[in-house]
């Protein structure tokens, strides 16, 4: 190898600005969050250091658990309504040809460019309970009694149909990609050995889709715990704290309620479990892999 | 291939397929559709019970409202500016760091490419809090730089394991004979590997721009005057001024959502390619 490739100055000077932005903006605010973990300070004036006291409060903490459970029913819900539809409208699209299948596949991708403000605006005028959409349609089917899908008790179910609808077309278009991947020899094989439809699904496309299954339900998990700008958009957490996630509840902790070292307790923990999740979720797919 | 292919599915499957296909498209557009439907109408229209409304008269001054009084050039600039400087920034970053991880011998370079990776594990609003306090001591609330570093730095874990695993494809053989030419390790990164990696620029850049221009959390807790707000302000502060009147409320959200469906629809292929070739490798 030539020496050049061990200069140290050189290498040094390749990764410096890499590292710099991920000790200054990932790793610094991380370490000040941990030690703003320990403290009471509002926000403004003076905190002091209550050791483990924001994390004890947290772990009795009903709304945390409530973020928790609707990161884990989102990912529910994607990996159990959004993939299943998603994949199946991928095998199907895959075999259109041609210009429709190009068309389709530019649809189904369209929510996911629109911004995040324009679509949860757009699903409050949606859910509006005098005029909306929904109220519309259930009118016209002859439904009279009022609804209010983002009150009390509906709002959850609300938020997660606008979320998978968002997501649609990204586990579409991955899925799509894994389908495009499978050598065709695979299936005229399966043709002429007179296999269905329903089986070459089953024996062909399934098994071989297994490597993108895994990644989609990684990112799935993973998305479903860092969702924020939707829902505080849609519902701000609300009603009550119904609808909050990890991510909403910490911002409303520090700046709604001015308990920024119990909101930075609460981003600590929220970074353990993705950490903790992702790792998880990795080492499940390869043991299961191999 | 294709013959085969188009062989095995019969006519009427294929009707059923684009039926079937339509509908989804249906379920995927109409909300959409609803939107540009009642930006085009009289706000009293949105009233009736017809779920989609005929405009007695096309309502255009809706979007001459949205236009002139929603800033909309004014932030659609900033969030262009921010994010194609966010972009170049990432590419630029990845790249050099990739270089000295991939092909250059030393020996923490694993360490450091673990380091490099980790941020995309970690969730961008868990710093929102932390930030807060480095921002405002440091008095960079309020500037361009208080959403560019996050920006860059959670997109470049992605940025940086794209090209690291695109320049792993691509052949030394190049290098050396430009090293043996004399040429220095700067010159071959800029003019050897940069040009080799135009797909992976692409995929980064796209990722990049989708990762952030949705963004809206850290610009509102970050930014106090308009100087550098970004696209969706322009919807949050219509709402506020127009509330209302629904009507107006709507162009602006049409408005704001155009930019980034004609940037898609122009460059659809590219971006369908990049989005597939970014997720099943990240």
């Amino acid at each position: 190898m030539h020496k050049l490739y061990s200069n140290k100055k050189v290498i040094f000077s390749l990764m410096a600005p890499g590292l710099i932005v991920f000790v200054t903006a990932i790793l610094a605010p991380i370490i000040l969050s941990t030690y703003y973990g320990f403290t009471n300070f509002s926000g403004i004036g003076a905190s002091s250091f209550i050791g483990l006291e924001n994390y004890k409060t947290l772990i009795h903490d009903s709304v945390f658990w409530t973020a928790l459970r609707n990161s884990l029913l989102l990912s529910i819900g994607f990996i159990c309504i959004q993939h299943p539809l998603a994949m199946l409208t991928a095998v199907k699209l895959d075999k259109l040809q041609g210009k429709t299948e190009g068309l389709f596949r530019c649809i189904f991708f369209i929510p996911n460019v629109i911004s995040v403000a324009v679509i949860a605006y757009l699903w409050k005028f949606i859910y509006n309970p005098s005029f909306g959409l929904i109220t519309k349609v259930l009118r016209a089917l002859g439904y009279t009694g009022q609804l209010n899908p983002l009150g009390a008790g509906n709002a959850i179910w609300a938020v997660l149909l606008v979320l998978i609808w968002h997501g649609f077309g990204w586990g579409m278009l991955i899925y799509y990609t894994g389908v495009k991947n499978i050598d065709p020899v695979m299936y005229e094989a399966a043709a002429i050995d007179g296999a269905s439809g329903s089986k070459t699904f089953f024996y062909i496309t399934l098994p071989l889709m297994k490597p993108v299954i895994q990644v989609n339900v990684t990112m799935a998990v993973i998305s479903a715990l860092k969702q924020m700008e939707t829902v505080y958009l849609l519902t701000a957490g609300g009603p009550g704290n119904e609808t909050q996630f990890m991510a909403s509840y910490l911002y409303k902790q520090a700046f709604q309620s001015y308990k920024y070292g119990y909101g930075n307790a609460i981003s600590v923990a929220f970074i353990a479990i993705c950490l903790v999740s992702t790792v998880a979720l990795n080492r499940l797919f390869a043991e299961r892999g191999e | 291939m294709a013959k085969i292919k188009a062989a095995v599915i019969n006519k009427p499957g294929r009707i059923v397929t684009i039926a079937v296909m339509t509908l989804v498209a249906v379920v995927q557009m109409f909300p959409l559709i609803w939107l540009l439907d009642f930006s085009l109408c009289n706000s009293n229209e949105m009233f009736t019970s017809g779920i989609l409304v005929l405009p007695q008269k096309i309502q255009w001054n809706n979007y001459y409202l949205a236009f002139t009084n929603g800033n909309f050039l004014h932030y659609l600039r900033n969030s262009l500016l921010i994010n194609t400087l966010a972009v170049i920034m990432v590419l630029i970053i990845s790249i050099m760091a990739a270089f000295a991880c991939g092909r250059m011998e030393w020996k923490l370079k694993k360490v450091a490419s673990i380091l490099m990776v980790m941020g995309m594990m970690i969730p961008i609003h868990a710093t929102l809090l932390p930030n807060y306090v480095i921002y405002d001591r440091l008095r960079l609330t309020d500037t361009i730089w208080a959403l560019l570093i996050p920006y860059v730095a959670f997109s470049l874990p992605q940025g940086f394991f794209l090209t690291s695993s695109f320049m792993s494809s691509i052949p030394k053989e190049l290098e050396e004979a430009a090293l043996i030419d004399g040429c220095g390790i700067y010159r071959i990164v800029a003019i050897i590997i940069f040009p080799l990696m135009k797909a992976s620029i692409v995929t980064v850049s796209i990722m990049t721009y989708l990762n952030n221009w949705n963004e809206f959390m850290l610009a509102t807790t970050y930014l106090s005057s308009k100087r550098w707000k970004t696209l969706p302000f322009c919807i949050l502060e219509f709402t506020g001024q127009y509330s209302s009147n629904y009507a107006v409320q709507f162009a602006v959200m049409t408005l704001s959502a155009a930019p980034a469906l004609i940037i898609y629809i122009i460059l659809n292929k590219h971006i369908t390619k990049g989005v597939a070739m970014g997720a099943v490798k990240g």
